[in-house]
């Protein structure tokens, strides 16, 4: 285990505020097209991947809980504890160089998508009610209607977006990454597991 | 800070003048207990009792009722619809024929709606508030890390910038035909070409903007003075510590009383 103050080098520091901004900018992009994807985590990803579980874990974690400083989006605040999750099983599978092939990466979006809606089911369940408030509810509507708990019609609703959306944003960073420049890359403390294999 | 992005509003008031951890703890205890205490009519008690007219003390009654009323309503709505009518197998006190309103879907709604209000409304309160490079300077002195405060007010004030490149990128994929209406495939092509280039554009600088922050000693172990001077009541700290014991029973109590 790589020594933590390393992963939060200066680099580290200058990198978060760009990948929060990224993860704002790109999920409002998202949500202005109209695409049923949130796409929020990617910068996420990116620093969990250059630099480390923990320093991804804290990207994820301040997105939501500035997001909702900001007012644009203070839905997603209370899930800030999701957010950092993300962050850090990202940067697990990147220590386990699961990002080296884009097939692994797909495959790890996939894994922590699932984990992002089994932990976002209580959450949404006690703070919101177990609904969303857009679209997506039907979902919700259509697991309660034939009689399914809260919980389950909640996990069911993220089951068909979370998975699906992290597996895209895994696949973004392998993508960003392989066309960084080795030179830029290698300022950051994980620069090994972004390598091609 | 004239180009950050934040909910604050500048206004004459008392509360603005109090220290912002004191504004935290507040905020702090009214989303906590709101969220603890097991009992329907809590978070309506505390959202009349103190978030309003705190609210109205500080004079963003208007504003703070505005977002909440955006934010809260397709919540209120939809909880209200779903789990109102579909709760399955419970009391019918309103039959409309296809669907029927059940007693125990419509406790969980209003309940469900408290807490939403309750959170939104004390989180609102304090963005509106309280100027989020005070707040970071006033947790700097009390021993928080400086690197953590760097990178929240830093974020804040990128984002404005952040939407304007990605508006500009928007602009410019779309003056080279890129798709952006029409249907859901059209628009998913779209997306790679937009995101791609934002991402990609805004690492360039970061590799300059270490070099730049470490060339005013940013990461030298010394204590940083502060341009801002922040001001605080004696009164303020028996507050805090008063807010603090006081969350701590209503915690305790709501524990205590789910497990009796």
């Amino acid at each position: 285990m790589s020594d933590l103050r390393k992963d939060f080098g200066t680099i580290t520091l200058v990198m978060i505020p760009v990948a929060i901004a990224i993860n704002i900018a790109v999920g409002q992009l998202i949500y202005a097209l109209g695409i049923p994807l949130y796409l929020d985590s990617i910068g996420t990803v990116l620093v969990a991947v250059m630099a480390g579980p923990w320093a991804g874990a804290l990207t994820g974690l301040l997105t939501n809980l500035i997001w909702g400083l900001t007012g644009l989006n203070v839905q997603y605040a209370p899930f800030a504890a999701v957010a950092a999750v993300i962050g850090l099983l990202a940067g697990l599978f990147a220590e386990a160089n699961w990002f080296r092939s884009w097939w692994k990466a797909l495959l790890g979006g996939l894994i922590t998508g699932l984990i992002a809606a089994a932990l976002s089911a209580p959450i949404s369940a006690y703070v919101w009610g177990g609904v969303t408030g857009s679209g997506t509810d039907v979902i919700v509507a259509f697991f309660r209607n034939f009689g399914f708990g809260i919980l389950p019609s909640t996990f069911a609703q993220g089951i068909t977006s979370d998975p699906l959306d992290k597996a895209v944003s895994f696949l973004v960073v392998w993508l960003i990454v392989r066309a960084l420049p080795w030179r830029f890359l290698a300022r950051f403390p994980r620069a090994e597991s972004a390598q091609e294999s | 800070m004239a180009e950050s992005f934040s909910l604050f509003r500048a206004r004459e008031s008392p509360v603005h003048s109090l220290h912002p951890l004191t504004k935290l703890g507040l905020a702090a205890f009214l989303l906590v207990s709101g969220l603890a205490v097991p009992a329907i009519w809590y978070p309506y008690a505390l959202l009349t009792f103190a978030v309003f007219p705190l609210a109205a003390l500080s004079r963003v009654l208007p504003d703070l009722v505005k977002v909440i009323w955006r934010v809260a309503l397709p919540f209120a709505i939809s909880v209200f619809l779903i789990q109102g009518f579909l709760w399955p197998g419970g009391t019918p006190i309103l039959d409309l024929g296809i669907a029927s309103l059940k007693r125990e879907g419509l406790i969980f709604a209003i309940a469900s709606v408290g807490r939403i209000l309750i959170m939104v409304g004390a989180f609102l309160w304090f963005t509106l508030t309280t100027r989020p490079d005070v707040l970071m300077i006033a947790l700097y002195q009390r021993g928080f890390p400086s690197s953590l405060a760097y990178i929240i007010v830093a974020t804040i004030q990128i984002i404005p910038r952040f939407q304007a490149r990605a508006n500009t990128i928007l602009d410019a994929q779309r003056a080279r035909g890129l798709e952006t209406s029409g249907n859901l495939v059209q628009r998913a092509r779209g997306v790679l070409p937009l995101v791609v280039p934002l991402i990609l554009g805004s690492l360039v600088d970061v590799e300059e903007r270490a070099l730049a922050i470490e060339a005013r000693a940013f990461s030298y172990p010394v204590r940083k003075t502060s341009l801002v001077e922040i001001h605080e009541a004696k009164w303020e700290r028996m507050l805090r510590l008063g807010l603090t014991i006081l969350l701590a029973l209503v915690l305790a109590f709501s524990v205590w009383i789910r497990i009796v």
